[in-house]
């Protein structure tokens, strides 16, 4: 049993080493943008668009950026827009930092939280839409979002 | 919040139970001292929280400065360290008698497989890949239809299961034969489906592998034990 013990508490004390904060320069800040700024772009730019609206507080927006930086790099040739809503600056480019700083994403932010109540859904966070080419919302998953949900939803748009 | 994963965890729980029941009124635990219902439950339990921390490890979310994202299952485990974390903390706690129980809980074990995949149903998560099939069907508002692949997955070990069972009971199969032909079904039917699954970086293809040649194994050892008895 004590063996067990310190076996454990061993482990904990490597795993707590880990730090899985950011080191090194912050990334720029998100740029502040407008549901008509946003809707423009989305719907002419001739892109499918993945856009995922977020928070540094919001606990399952830190749980499944990690899944939504692969997405990135699986999927090329469909645009990632990361909005952070109601949210610091400095908190938000730390949260880049930790999770996007090698995903190929479009950093935007709307410090009211407005957008995405405009665009139909709640003023709850994480909340991910699927746009076709033509600027069409395919799919809209509100709540934390899983590897095979995510990978479907990408098939829907990127084709 | 987001609780459909519970539903499909609480059918999968259901379809071990069931398949429990059936088998104990079989007898065809005998000979197993060990609780197939705590060992299971706490093995799946365990191996379901192994996987999520290693999936966060690799994900570089440190789980001792983030303990509350542990319980996000959602947000992807490790397939690898589930099924081993499972099968180590079921070994472990069936130690006394390891192939008698991990025979006795084989069958429940595949049943509850199937429930997990037939979960789908309640995350509304089934579809697979493209197909023009009969029976495919679109995501809402989409006009693609697609395989159902998860409740192919069910269905396959469903009835291999219940195979299993029946094996059991009237065949009078050698010992550990019974846990190798179940590893085979559920590595086998992964491997079969995979390609109808849409995954960002592919299923862990090599572990199933690894399980069609380990359930193989498994068999003729017993076999080969059986037939020098």
């Amino acid at each position: 049993m004590r063996r067990l013990i310190t076996l454990l508490a061993s482990l904990a004390l490597v795993l707590a080493a880990c730090s899985s904060s950011p080191s090194g320069p912050l990334p720029d800040p998100p740029t502040p943008t407008s549901y008509e700024e946003l809707n423009t772009a989305i719907t002419t730019d001739g892109e499918p668009t993945v856009l995922n609206v977020w928070a540094s507080w919001c606990l399952p927006c830190r749980s499944e950026a990690p899944l939504l930086a692969q997405a990135t790099r699986s999927h090329p040739d469909v645009r990632f827009i990361a909005l952070n809503v109601r949210d610091t600056e400095r908190n938000a480019q730390e949260f880049m930092a930790e999770f996007y700083s090698t995903a190929d994403m479009v950093h935007l932010s709307d410090r009211s939280g407005r957008i995405p109540i405009d665009m139909g859904a709640t003023s709850g966070v994480p909340i991910t839409f699927f746009f076709s080419s033509n600027g069409e919302l395919v799919n809209m998953h509100l709540g934390i979002i899983d590897e095979p949900t995510l990978a479907r939803f990408l098939d829907e748009i990127d084709r | 919040m987001e609780f459909s994963l519970l539903g499909s965890a609480a059918i999968g729980v259901f379809g071990f139970w069931i398949m429990l029941r059936w088998e104990a009124k079989r007898g065809n635990a005998a000979g197993c001292a060990v609780d197939l219902w705590d060992a299971g439950l706490v093995a799946a339990t365990s191996g379901l929280f192994i996987g999520r921390i290693v999936a966060m490890i690799q994900d570089g979310i440190n789980p001792l400065t983030n303990p509350l994202q542990i319980i996000l299952i959602r947000s992807g485990v490790s397939t690898v360290a589930v099924v081993a974390g499972t099968l180590t903390v079921f070994a472990y706690v069936a130690r006394r008698s390891l192939v008698d129980a991990a025979d006795g809980i084989a069958p429940a074990a595949l049943m509850g497989l199937a429930g997990w995949h037939a979960g789908c149903l309640a995350t509304g998560s089934c579809l697979g890949t493209e197909s023009s099939l009969a029976w495919a069907s679109p995501l809402p508002g989409s006009d693609i239809t697609r395989h159902p692949v998860e409740i192919y997955a069910a269905i396959a070990l469903g009835v291999a299961s219940i195979a299993l069972a029946l094996w059991k009971q009237y065949g009078r199969p050698p010992l550990g034969s019974i846990t190798g032909a179940a590893i085979l079904s559920a590595a086998g039917i992964r491997l079969a489906t995979e390609p109808m699954r849409i995954s960002l970086a592919g299923g862990p293809v090599l572990l199933y592998g690894a399980g069609v040649v380990i359930g193989i194994g498994l068999i003729v050892a017993s076999l080969v034990g059986k037939s020098r008895q």
